[in-house]
């Protein structure tokens, strides 16, 4: 089961073993459900992130990262977990990797690109699974 | 050409030769020999380009005297004669065969193909036969050698048992003689203080005994004297206390060698368990707990030494433990192999959603998983595997649901959750229970890993886990529940007692997936299901760690093989925390101590919530 266009975004094998689970595979009301209940929980934890980015709260803003990754890792949507990772390293004052201390600045700086990027990764992928949701039906 | 038998090609070269000789023509290029017993080829060249060709098809003189010497043809050499030349000139060459004579066609028959013909075929079916033998020898070396290992292992399970129960008894005994010693000084003390009351009142009533001393040195002497003979006590009293400073357990009996030793021990089994793939540890508790603690431990440490079994690596499909496996050797098999005994695993993967593992019953799983995505993508899984499922939000619903008697055989944590993390919440539960723990995180660094395991975690299944992943680590901690295969005996199926009646699942239908693409690489196909299950000496290795709960209660450890080993981890993620001793793990009220990974606001709401107490009223409490 191709995704088209999701290349590098999506993880095909995990994915896969998602839709796998589906008992229709014209339906997919279980995938999708899945999805679209993440996209939901996505924008409204980009929400959180943007409010604590103001509040400048990186312990929140590492939880944040920390929890879309393990639902964006179980979906296989690579970019937007890689991104989540480093959200979550930055909020905890290390650098991308979790390794090096960074002060609270470089991460704040850090934390406001890395939260953009998670977003149009986010959208991008997004765009791909509508998609292919919508071809699906 | 009516001689010739059978027609074959042998003859028919001979044939071939005799009538080439037979035409006169050629004969200044060859002819018969003299004598008529041989044959003389005298211009090789002209034979060569003309003769040849004309009898046989091809002009190569090389080839024709190779096909010559195959029916046994000899070149007649000249050495012996004075000039070393052949009387048909330097660059002729005779041959002869001794039933190749002119004019006795009859005896062209004798002259067959010699040995070659039969050499060549026999060459290649000796070296089949060769190897055949030797794969025989392998065959039989191998099934000695694996009865060996076999012997020799459980030879080994047996002594490492007898080796911890060893320990522990006499890291018990050491207790108690150290208990014993302070016993007696207590005693001592007693009986000094005994004394020197009893002194006291004697010179209460006898103030100035019979010493003249005393009597001339007054009343200040005498109160001097007096306590002076306090300290004196009555002299078996005193050869006493001699006798017990001398042998003074405290300071002669050292349990630090022992307990350093038992960790050791420990350590090697908990590592013996699971050969990491990777950096993850997969390795499990001998046991755990208080041996008070839950019925369905017993089944679990069986599951847990049988696992001790074998360690090494990738089997190939070749599990030197499992006769059965002979039979794969000479056979290229795909590398991990599933087991063949299992004929589940050799189905190959189904697109199927539905995998049945072949459960006796439906295991209980609990998912512990704060985020929907997970909980919902790992329910589906564990529906698909056969599980029935109970979920928590976080790590206090998930203690709040055990310790108010729900019953699971597998409890799935999460790690980093809101209100109590799965870590504080392994830590709670292995208060009162052992049901197995796996952590579900993708926080895997070694660090991390090796404090799960302190706070009591069996396993860990990265995230984000794959089905197979998922499979595994069920076939692994749940082994019991697994249907007998046909190599397990009874011992393996240990009976739960929580055991509910639902007995599911048609084995037939719907095949597992082969263990071997679990991205958990599990060494052994099936886990769990060694040979050397449940022998009897485990068993009494449990009983008598069951019967002996003092030397649990004075050494502190036993349940607990791998706290120490971390203790001295640079790593670890609470450097000097007081919870790293292993012994406060029992201890609630040490809990403190052991949660402080990074995250004290979750703590705060753990101890807010008090989350260990049943509470009747809390709402997310559904007992079964």
């Amino acid at each position: 089961m191709k995704i088209p266009g999701a290349k590098d975004s999506i993880d095909e094998a995990t994915f896969e073993q998602i839709l796998e689970m589906d008992d229709d595979e014209d339906e997919r009301e279980f995938s999708k459900s899945i999805v679209y209940d993440f996209f939901t929980q996505a924008e409204s934890t980009f929400e959180k992130m943007d409010s604590n980015l103001e509040k400048k709260d990186l312990k929140t803003l590492s939880e944040l990262g920390h929890f879309l990754k393990g639902s964006s890792a179980t979906l296989g949507l690579s970019k937007v977990k890689d991104s989540c990772e480093k959200i979550q390293n930055y909020g905890q004052k290390k650098d991308e990797k979790g390794e090096k201390d960074i002060t609270e600045d470089e991460g704040l700086k850090k934390l406001e690109t890395t939260i953009k990027q998670a977003k149009q990764e986010f959208h991008d992928v997004e765009k791909v699974l509508r998609k292919f949701y919508n071809d699906e039906q | 050409m009516e001689s010739q038998s059978q027609g074959s090609s042998s003859s028919d070269f001979v044939r071939k030769l005799y009538k080439m000789l037979e035409n006169p023509t050629d004969e200044n290029v060859v002819r018969w020999g003299n004598d008529g017993d041989s044959f003389v080829v005298l211009e090789n060249e002209k034979f060569t380009k003309h003769i040849l060709p004309k009898h046989f098809k091809h002009s190569n003189f090389a080839s024709f005297v190779r096909q010559l010497n195959k029916y046994d043809f000899h070149k007649v050499r000249h050495n012996n004669e004075e000039n070393g030349q052949s009387p048909y000139g330097p660059g002729a060459w005779e041959f002869k065969h001794p039933d190749f004579k002119m004019n006795n066609k009859d005896a062209l028959d004798n002259i067959r193909r010699k040995a070659p013909a039969p050499r060549k075929t026999n060459q290649p079916s000796e070296e089949m036969i060769i190897p055949a033998q030797q794969m025989d020898m392998m065959s039989n070396q191998l099934v000695a050698t694996q009865a060996q290992l076999h012997a020799l292992e459980s030879r080994y399970n047996e002594l490492s048992i007898h080796h911890s129960m060893l320990l522990q008894e006499v890291i018990g005994l050491q207790k108690t003689v150290v208990n014993h010693e302070h016993v007696m000084q207590n005693v001592m003390t007693f009986l000094h203080n005994v004394d020197a009351q009893r002194r006291r009142d004697s010179r209460v009533a006898n103030p100035f005994p019979s010493n003249g001393n005393q009597t001339q040195n007054g009343n200040v002497d005498g109160a001097q004297n007096q306590s002076a003979e306090d300290d004196i006590p009555a002299s078996p009293l005193q050869h006493a206390s001699k006798l017990l400073s001398e042998t003074n357990a405290d300071v002669m009996l050292n349990p630090r060698n022992l307990e350093h030793m038992n960790e050791i021990t420990m350590r090697m089994n908990g590592t013996l368990t699971t050969p990491p793939p990777d950096l993850i540890r997969s390795v499990r508790p001998a046991s755990r707990g208080p041996p008070s603690a839950g019925s369905s431990t017993n089944s679990m440490r069986l599951g847990d030494i049988d696992n001790l079994v074998y360690p090494v690596g990738q089997t190939n499909g070749i599990d030197p433990m499992y006769s059965e496996h002979i039979n794969n050797i000479p056979y290229s098999m795909p590398p991990k192999a599933a087991d063949p005994s299992n004929p589940q695993f050799q189905e190959t993967r189904k697109k199927s959603a539905q995998v049945d593992p072949g459960w006796v019953r439906q295991p209980q799983i609990l998912l512990v998983e704060d985020d929907p995505t997970c909980r919902r993508i790992g329910s589906k899984f564990l529906y698909a595997f056969h599980c029935s499922i109970d979920s928590a939000l976080d790590g206090l619903e998930a203690v709040n649901k055990m310790n108010a008697g729900s019953k699971y055989d597998l409890v799935l944590m999460d790690i980093i959750m809101p209100n109590l993390d799965g870590v504080s919440a392994c830590h709670l539960i292995r208060q009162f229970d052992n049901t197995p723990i796996i952590a579900m995180t993708s926080n895997i660094r070694s660090d991390d890993i090796s404090m799960y395991f302190q706070h009591g975690m069996n396993d860990v299944l990265p995230k984000p886990f794959t089905k197979e992943g998922l499979l595994h680590m069920l076939e692994k901690h749940l082994a019991h529940l697994k249907k007998p295969l046909s190599h397990m005996d009874g011992g393996m199926v240990a009976p739960q007692p929580l055991a509910s009646t639902r007995q599911v699942l048609k084995e037939e239908e719907s095949p597992a997936k082969s263990p071997a693409t679990a991205t958990w690489n599990s060494p052994a196909p099936v886990p769990g299901v060694s040979p050397v299950a449940a022998t009897g000496m485990s068993e009494e290795y449990l009983n008598a760690v069951h019967a002996n709960p003092a030397a649990y209660a004075v050494q502190g450890v036993p349940g607990m093989p791998h706290g120490n080993p971390y203790n001295t981890s640079p790593q670890m993620p609470m450097p000097g925390h007081p919870q790293q001793q292993a012994g406060h793990r029992r201890q609630i009220s040490d809990i403190s101590g052991g949660e402080n990974m990074n995250n004290p606001a979750k703590r705060q709401q753990m101890y807010a919530n008090a989350p260990l107490q049943p509470q009747p009223m809390n709402p997310m409490q559904r007992p079964r």
